[in-house]
C-alpha cells in the first residue's frame, strides 16, 4: 500500500492534470480540481463529456487507462494504486448501472463489500437505515427493483470505510417517487460529512445536493464554481448541460 | 437396440467412469475459464504432467506418496504457470490465449516424450484397488456372473468426492463466495477492495490440482503416454462448451452425458467416433450458450 508522500497536496482530495484514454482516444484531458473534506461536488456535462471516465480514473479502474496526472486522497497517492488498493484507501464508487452482483443474495452483496479491511457500517446499522434491504436480505440481489438495487449499491459503499464516495448517475432510470427516496438517503450521506463526487444527468437534482460544481466538456473542465452559480446561470446550463 | 440388463448396467458404469475423467479435467478447465476468462488449452498437458509424475512416484515410492505429492505439486505448477505466462494474456483476445496455451501444451507433450519416451508406461494399481467387484452380489437384478474392475469404480467415487469438495468450497465458504461473485463481476469486487487477481491465481492452482487428482487416479485407466493429454483435451473442451462456458454444474452434467453417450454407442463404431461432435452440434443449435451457461458469458 502506498504511503503519504511529501508532495501530497494539503487539500483532502486533489486531481492534478489527469489524462486518461480508451483505446486511442483521450476521454479525460488535463482535469484538475480539489475538494475539501466533507464537501459534495457535482461533476456535470453532456453525454460522452468524460464524467464517468473521470470517476473511473479516480477509482483506478483499469479502463480508462491513466497516462499521466496525480490523484491524492488524504495524503495517499491513488494514481500509484490499483482499484482494490484505492478501495482500501477509502474510495467507493456507486456505478451507473449499480453493478449488483447477480447470482448471490442481497446480504452476500453486503458481505462481499466487507471481505477486505477497513470496513464501515455493520450489517445491523445498514439494515436499520435500509429496512427494505433487511426484508429482502435472502433474496437474489439481481431480482430487486431498480430503486432497491440503487439502495443496495449505496449500502454496499457504506459497508466500507468510505472517505471519498463517487456516485455515478444515482437517479438514472428510477421513478420520481424512488428518486425522492434516494435523494433523502443522499442528504443523509451528506450529513455524515462524506466527501462526494456526484455525476448526474439530472443536473438540477445534483446541484441541489452539491456544494460545488464542475462542468466538463470533451474531457476538459470548462467551468468550476459553486452549485448555486450554476443553478442561477441558465445560459451556462444551456451551453454545456442542455437541460 | 436390443440390450440385456447386464449389458445396460455395465455400459452405465463405463459411462460413469469415462464421464468421471472428463468431469475432473473439464471442471478445472471451466473453473479457469469462468474466473480468468482464459481458454486454457494447456490443461490437458497439466493432466499429462500429473500422470507422469504419478507413475514415477508410484513406481519408485508407492501410490500413497503419489497421492499425497502429485496434487500439491500440480497446484504449485498451476500457480507458476499463471504467474509466469497466463496472466500476461488476460487482456488479449481468446485466439491469442488459445494459441499460446496450445503451443505450451505441445512443448510440454514433446518434453515429456523426450524424457520418458513415446511408449506407454505401465501404471501399477495399488493392491487395495486391484481386482474386480462382483456386481451380481450387490445388484440382485443382474443375471449370472457380472463383474467390474474395482479401480474404475474407485475413480468414479474419487470424481464424485472431488466435485462435491469443489462445490462445497464454492458454495459454503467465504473464499467460494468471492470466487462466484468474481466470476460474475471481477471489476466490482476490486472496487470493493478485494484483490481478486490473487484469488483467481489460487483458482488456477486449484484447477491444476484437480488435474493432479485426475492424473493419480486416471493414469492407470487412460494409460501413460504423451498423446493422452491431447486425446482428453478435445472432449473435455467440448464438455465445457456443451455444459456452458464457466458453468461448473454444466461441466458435470455434460461430462456424464458424453461419457454415457460414448459408452452406450461403443458397439457401433461409426456412431461412437462422432457421437461427441454430434451431441455438441445438436446442443449448440438448440441452446447456443450450452446446457447451464450463464447469459453474457462468451457471447
Amino acid at each position: 500500500m502506498n504511503e503519504s508522500k511529501v508532495d501530497a497536496p494539503q487539500t483532502f482530495f486533489s486531481c492534478r492534470e489527469l489524462n486518461a484514454f480508451y483505446g486511442e482516444s483521450y476521454v479525460v484531458q488535463g482535469v484538475s480540481f480539489d475538494i475539501p473534506e466533507g464537501e459534495i461536488v457535482a461533476l456535470l456535462g453532456r453525454n460522452g463529456a468524460g464524467k464517468t471516465s473521470t470517476l473511473r480514473a479516480i477509482a483506478r479502474a483499469s479502463e480508462p487507462g491513466l497516462t499521466s496526472g496525480e490523484i491524492w486522497l488524504n495524503g495517499q497517492a491513488l494514481h500509484e494504486m490499483k482499484a482494490f488498493e484505492a478501495a482500501r484507501s477509502g474510495v467507493q464508487i456507486v456505478c451507473e448501472d449499480r453493478r449488483i452482483i447477480p447470482g448471490v443474495t442481497v446480504e452476500e452483496n453486503l458481505i462481499l463489500a466487507q471481505i477486505a479491511e477497513p470496513i464501515g457500517w455493520t450489517l445491523e446499522k445498514i439494515y436499520s437505515h435500509f429496512p427494505k434491504l433487511e426484508e429482502r436480505r435472502k433474496q437474489e440481489a439481481s431480482s430487486l427493483s431498480g430503486g432497491e438495487q440503487q439502495m443496495l449499491a449505496l449500502a454496499r459503499a457504506l459497508a466500507r470505510d468510505v472517505k471519498l464516495l463517487l456516485l455515478d448517475e444515482p437517479y438514472e432510470g428510477l421513478a420520481p417517487v424512488i428518486v425522492q427516496e434516494i435523494e433523502r438517503m443522499l442528504r443523509e450521506v451528506k450529513s455524515m460529512g462524506i466527501t462526494t463526487i456526484i455525476v448526474e444527468q439530472n443536473a438540477v437534482a445534483a446541484l441541489k445536493l452539491a456544494d460545488h460544481a464542475i462542468i466538463i466538456d470533451s474531457g476538459e473542465i470548462v467551468f468550476t464554481g459553486t452549485a448555486q452559480e450554476v443553478l442561477e446561470n441558465q445560459a451556462l446550463r444551456e451551453e454545456y448541460l442542455a437541460v | 437396440m436390443d440390450m440385456t440388463l447386464n449389458a445396460f448396467t455395465l455400459s452405465l458404469l463405463t459411462g460413469l467412469q469415462l464421464g468421471s475423467i472428463y468431469v475432473l479435467i473439464a471442471l478445472g478447465l471451466t473453473l479457469i475459464f469462468g474466473t480468468l476468462g482464459v481458454v486454457n488449452f494447456a490443461h490437458g498437458a497439466l493432466y499429462l504432467i500429473a500422470i507422469y509424475l504419478a507413475v514415477s512416484i508410484n513406481n519408485a515410492l508407492g501410490f500413497g506418496l503419489a497421492l499425497i505429492l502429485v496434487p500439491p505439486i500440480l497446484f504449485v505448477i498451476g500457480i507458476l504457470l499463471e504467474r509466469g505466462l497466463i496472466q500476461r494474456f488476460y487482456n488479449r483476445p481468446h485466439t491469442d490465449q488459445i494459441l499460446v496455451t496450445f503451443g505450451l501444451a505441445i512443448v510440454l507433450q514433446e518434453l515429456l516424450k523426450w524424457i520418458f519416451g513415446a511408449n506407454n508406461i505401465p501404471f501399477a494399481i495399488p493392491s487395495w484397488g486391484n481386482g474386480i467387484i462382483m456386481l451380481h452380489d450387490y445388484l440382485p437384478f443382474l443375471e449370472g456372473f457380472v463383474v467390474y474392475p474395482k479401480w474404475r469404480l474407485i475413480l468414479v467415487v474419487v470424481s464424485i468426492v472431488t466435485v462435491a469438495a469443489v462445490f462445497a468450497l464454492l458454495h459454503l465458504t467465504r473464499f467460494g463466495l468471492v470466487i462466484r461473485a468474481g466470476m460474475r463481476d471481477a471489476e466490482m469486487l476490486q472496487f470493493m477492495g478485494v484483490n481478486i487477481n490473487r484469488r483467481f491465481m489460487i483458482v488456477f492452482g486449484l484447477g491444476a490440482m484437480i488435474a493432479g487428482i485426475a492424473g493419480v487416479f486416471g493414469g492407470p485407466v487412460t494409460q501413460v503416454s504423451p498423446e493422452v493429454g491431447m486425446q482428453l483435451l478435445v472432449p473435455s473442451f467440448l464438455i465445457v462448451v456443451i455444459g456452458g462456458m464457466g458453468s461448473l454444474g454444466g461441466a458435470v452434467l455434460a461430462g456424464i452425458l458424453i461419457g454415457m453417450a460414448q459408452s452406450f454407442t461403443a458397439p457401433y463404431i461409426y456412431i461412437n467416433t462422432i457421437i461427441i461432435y454430434l451431441i455438441t452440434v445438436i446442443i449448440l443449435l438448440v441452446r447456443p450458450r450450452g446446457l447451464l451457461g450463464a447469459k453474457g458469458v462468451f457471447e
